[in-house]
Order: structure tokens, then sequence, then C-alpha cells
């Protein structure tokens, strides 16, 4: 039989050092989350496909590890946590008092092409909030992420905050069909300002509409940026999402944290599924997001339990590039005695709580 | 400092032009050097010089915040970047070209009856006909798209270059290239049998950079903006 190497594509092994770095950055995030009473959840890590089909945004189905059992039940390999913790809450959870605060820390597996950052099977962190519908729940989740990148002494950290009703206000402001709309996305989604405006001259939208829609790929700033927003937008959506997050800013400046807020109402991605805020955070010098989250209030209910929903995750791997190596991490074996006498030494000294090294 | 990552080859001196008419200057000897790396006069800038198709790699990994690529090279690495601007130079067509007066998919009239005239010669090389058209590109995923798109099953040959040779000693059937005046193709014998898309010179910028380092790449989206507004009014 010939012995294998290589390890599939998109995977990885963390020996010694970079396993002991991994465990010290998940014991300290889970730490601060335990300092705001989230409790852990370990969730399996399968379940059946339609779990993960009613879609957490895990990207397209084709990227979720499908197989199916010895019954013919369709399996999958959980591409993210949220589907599977918002079922237990949804079921098991249904009549434990609210709000339900969990976190949780794994992997999750998913079928993309590795690269970007991304890798086939990734470490996640994060925690779910169920039970709170208003600003409270946001600005909590805020809060500890916030606390994550401090307790993590990451210096150059931003959160973009954004809301989906703010886009979701002005589209259900224009009647056009679905490929014009898409279109649309597209060139919002990767700010191309000169087909989206080539676009928009073509399009039988009035002046109103055309005119944020032009100014929305730039609206990412203070809070300035909301001032500018309300003169463009007059739907309640928009206008009530605008209030929202006028509103967490105000929370953030009146705890001196403003610095590391943006309002973000240009990201369009994630529109889909989440149904409120939602928000990224970045590091200056990582080319990608390192945590991502947001709101999403219907998801519960699909599980059969109507629950307002808030939470986000951080990505351990993108945080591993970023955190200093000497982080909580000490170098195993320092303080570890070598024994070469006998079996009886090492116990002793065990006993004693001393690490030992057998050299007999 | 913001780093640009531009190709190697025909775009590279318009890149440098252009930055330079937004202030972004580099040494006069930069596209003739065998340096990869330079600095602006300014120090605010450092341009890296990369194979077109490796631009968008570049980008979306953060290793460079911004780059200059042509549309055609974007689409087809489908990196997640964010593109701001059409720098309006390097217009040409992505298209589908084969022998004068083909159809450019296969429809089910000429599935039998082109395959009946080619069947010989093919069977000469040694090709058996072929019910699904055969396609030689260097574009495959842009090129699996457009078929895709279209419901027409196609068997994609990827190829890195010399494309045109494809069709004439019958590798393929048709090919998916990029054509800037159609000399090329008419000296091969083929011709545009449909555009695909348009492709022209786009600004890239780095998703994450665009957020954490937004006043530098701001100042760069605009200052270049400028540029294209101005040389398109004149």
């Amino acid at each position: 039989m010939k012995a294998y190497t290589q390890i599939p594509p998109g995977t990885q092994i963390l020996i010694g050092r970079a396993a002991r770095r991994r465990r010290g950055l998940e014991r300290a995030i889970s730490s601060v989350f335990e300092g705001w009473s989230y409790e852990e959840i370990i969730p399996p890590i399968f379940d059946y496909y339609d779990v993960f089909a009613k879609g957490m945004g895990a990207g397209p189905e084709e990227q979720i590890y499908r197989f199916i059992d010895r019954e013919g039940n369709i399996l999958a390999l959980r591409p993210e946590f949220t589907s599977l913790v918002a079922k237990t809450v949804a079921t098991r959870l249904a009549s434990s008092p609210k709000p339900i605060r969990l976190f949780y820390s794994g992997e999750v597996l998913r079928f993309e092409k590795p690269k970007g950052g991304r890798q086939r099977e990734f470490a996640q962190i994060g925690i779910e909030h169920y039970g709170g519908a208003g600003k409270t729940a946001d600005v909590e989740i805020l809060l500890i992420a916030v606390e994550t990148f401090q307790r993590l002494g990451v210096q150059d950290f931003q959160i973009n905050l954004g809301s989906v009703d703010f886009f979701g206000g002005i589209v259900d402001r224009i009647e056009l069909p679905p490929e014009q709309v898409a279109e649309l996305k597209d060139f919002l989604n990767v700010k191309d300002q000169s087909g989206l405006d080539s676009l928009l001259q073509k399009l039988p939208l009035a002046d109103r509409r055309k005119k944020i829609l032009r100014a929305l790929p730039h609206l990412t700033g203070g809070k300035s940026v909301i001032q500018e927003a309300r003169e463009l937008v007059k739907n309640s959506r928009s206008v009530e999402a605008l209030d929202h997050l006028e509103e967490i800013y105000s929370i953030f400046e009146h705890l001196n944290l403003e610095r590391r807020l943006t309002i973000d109402l240009a990201e369009i991605r994630g529109f889909d599924y989440y149904t409120g805020i939602l928000f990224r955070a970045y590091v200056r010098d990582l080319g990608f997001e390192v945590a991502l989250g947001g709101r999403y209030d219907g998801l519960p209910a699909t599980f059969g339990e109507d629950l307002p929903a808030v939470g986000f995750a951080f990505s351990l791997d993108r945080l591993e590039q970023i955190v200093t190596p000497t982080l909580d991490v000490s170098e195993n074996g320092s303080t570890s005695v070598q024994v070469d006498k006998s079996f009886e030494k090492a116990l002793e000294l065990r006993r004693a709580g001393k690490a030992v090294k057998l050299c007999l | 400092m913001l780093v640009i990552a531009l190709c190697k080859g025909r775009f590279l001196e318009p890149s440098l032009a252009m930055l330079a008419r937004a202030d972004v200057r580099f040494p006069e000897d930069a596209a003739s050097s065998r340096k990869l790396i330079f600095d602006s006069e300014d120090r605010r800038f450092r341009v890296v010089l990369v194979k077109p198709a490796d631009v968008p790699t570049y980008v979306e990994y953060g290793a460079a915040d911004a780059g200059i690529a042509g549309r055609d090279v974007i689409m087809e690495s489908r990196a997640d970047i964010l593109q701001p601007l059409d720098l309006n130079f390097g217009h040409c067509k992505i298209a589908v070209a084969g022998k004068p007066g083909e159809n450019p998919s296969l429809t089910s009239e000429f599935e039998f009856s082109e395959l009946q005239e080619n069947s010989n010669s093919l069977v000469r090389l040694g090709f058996s006909p072929r019910a699904t058209v055969r396609v030689a590109t260097k574009y495959p995923r842009i090129t699996m798209d457009y078929y895709n798109a279209r419901s027409i099953p196609v068997e994609i040959i990827p190829l890195s270059g010399s494309i045109e040779l494809a069709p004439l000693i019958g590798l393929a059937d048709r090919i998916v290239d990029v054509v800037e005046t159609g000399q090329t193709l008419r000296e091969n014998g083929l011709e545009v049998l449909e555009v695909i898309a348009e492709s022209s010179a786009r600004l890239l910028i780095n998703r994450a950079g665009y957020q954490t380092k937004r006043e530098d790449v701001r100042g760069l989206i605009q200052a270049l903006e400028k540029v294209v507004r101005c040389e398109s009014s004149i």
C-alpha cells in the first residue's frame, strides 16, 4: 500500500508550538466569552444536510461536504456552527429562560478552492445570543468583539457596521426584473462605479433612486455617513436602519470606543440571510476580514421557534496570522525536569505537580 | 505605503503613464529594467511586476493593496476583489472565434451537416466526429460560464498561447480569446463569431485594504478617476 505524504488540499496539521498557539488563542477568546456569561455548546460535527441547506450563508450549497448514511439519509459536515446552534436552541432549549448565550469553537468544512486564505477545513470561534431583539443585544456582541481584539493585543482593528435594512429599504422601492437587480448588486458588490453609472443610465428608475444607488459605494466612514444617507433616503425601512445604527454609534461614543467603529452602508454581501445589523472586522495589513457577524432573526423560526438571534464568528486561522506569537504560549518542556533515574522518581515529581521528561 | 501590482507586458507602460498623470511617479527606466519591485519618488507607493493572470491573486490576498489588470484576467480569476474604476485603456473584446460564417455554437442543424462535411478531414486527422463543441481557450472559466448560460454542452481545451492554431489543425472547433483589431484572427483565416464581453484595464483593490487603508486607497482611486475623466473629455 502506497504511503501518502501529501495531505488533502485545504487541510493543515498543527504540531507542537503551532498547536499550543491555537489552543492558547482559543482559551483566551473563550475566557472573554465566559466573562460575558456565555456558555459553551459543543455540537456534532455533522448533521442532516437540510439543517445547513436552510442556509446561514455558508456559501453555495456545492461547497457543503455531503455524504449518505446507511439508511440513505443525506448528511453534511458542518460548514458553519450557527445553524446547528439555532436548531438546538429552537428545539431542546425552546423553554429555557431567555436570553440564551452560547459560544462554540471548532472546525468547519467547506469545499472551496483553497485560495484567498480560505482552507477547506478552518477553525471558527464565535458567540450566539438568542432572545434579544433590540440594540442592547447588538451592542453586547459588538463590545465582546472589541474586547476579544483587546485581549489578544491587536491594536489596529476596525469593525465595519452596517444594516441589511438600509439596502433592503432601497431595493424594496426598486421595481425592476430580478436579473437587473442582480446586475446592480454585482456592480455594488465590487464598487464598480463606472459599471454602475452606465447601468443606471439605461434603467427606468426615478432620479432620486439613481442618486442613492450611485452614492452607495462610498457610504463608508464615521457618523457623518449616517447624516449623508439620511439626505438621500426617505423610506421608513432604511430610515429606521439609520436610526438604529446611530443609536449604536452613540453608545460607542459614550463608551469612548467610537474610533473602532466604521459605519459601512456600502457593504451588501450577506444581504440574503442577515436580517438586521451586519458587521465585519478587519485588521490592518491582513488581506481578509477576521470576523463576520450580524442578526439573523429568521433562522430559529425555520427550526420551529421564532426567536431573535444575533452573533458573530472569528476565524482562528486568520487571527493566528496577526496575533503576536508570544501571547499566552509558554515554552513547553522548559520547566520540565529530566528524569533519568527511575519511574518512581517520575511519579514522585508528578505527584508534586512537576512536569517531567523521561530519559530512562 | 500602498503596494500596486502591475502586469508585465503591454499594459505596463500605459499603467505607469496613467499613474504618473495621477502624481504617482516611478523612475524613468521602470518599464525597461529587470527589477520587479520599485518605489515611487515620494515613497508613498510601491509597484510590483507580475504576470497579468497573477495580478488578481496578489490583490485578493492583500499582498498588493491595489492592481491594474484587464477585465478578461479579472473575470477568469474570479478573485474576490473590488473593481472601483475602469481605466479606459487596453480595450479589447473577449470573443468566440472560428472559421468565417460558422455558428458560434452548435445547433442541431449544424451538428448534422457540418459534422458530415468535416468528418472526413477530421477522421483523416485521427479525430472522430463530435456531438459536443470543442473550444480551445486561455479562459476556461469564462468559456464555461458562457456556454452554460446558453445550455450548450462544451468540451474545453485549456491552452496557454497561440490559441488561433487550434481550429486550424483540428484540435478544436472554436476558440475563445481576446481580440483587439482582429488582425491576428484574419491572418489565420478566422473571424469573430460572437462577442462575450468587453474588456479594458481596471483598477483592482483589496477588500480589507479598502477599509483599513481607506484614505490612501480612496486618494489613489480619486486621483486616477480624475485622470480618466480628463482623458475621456479630450
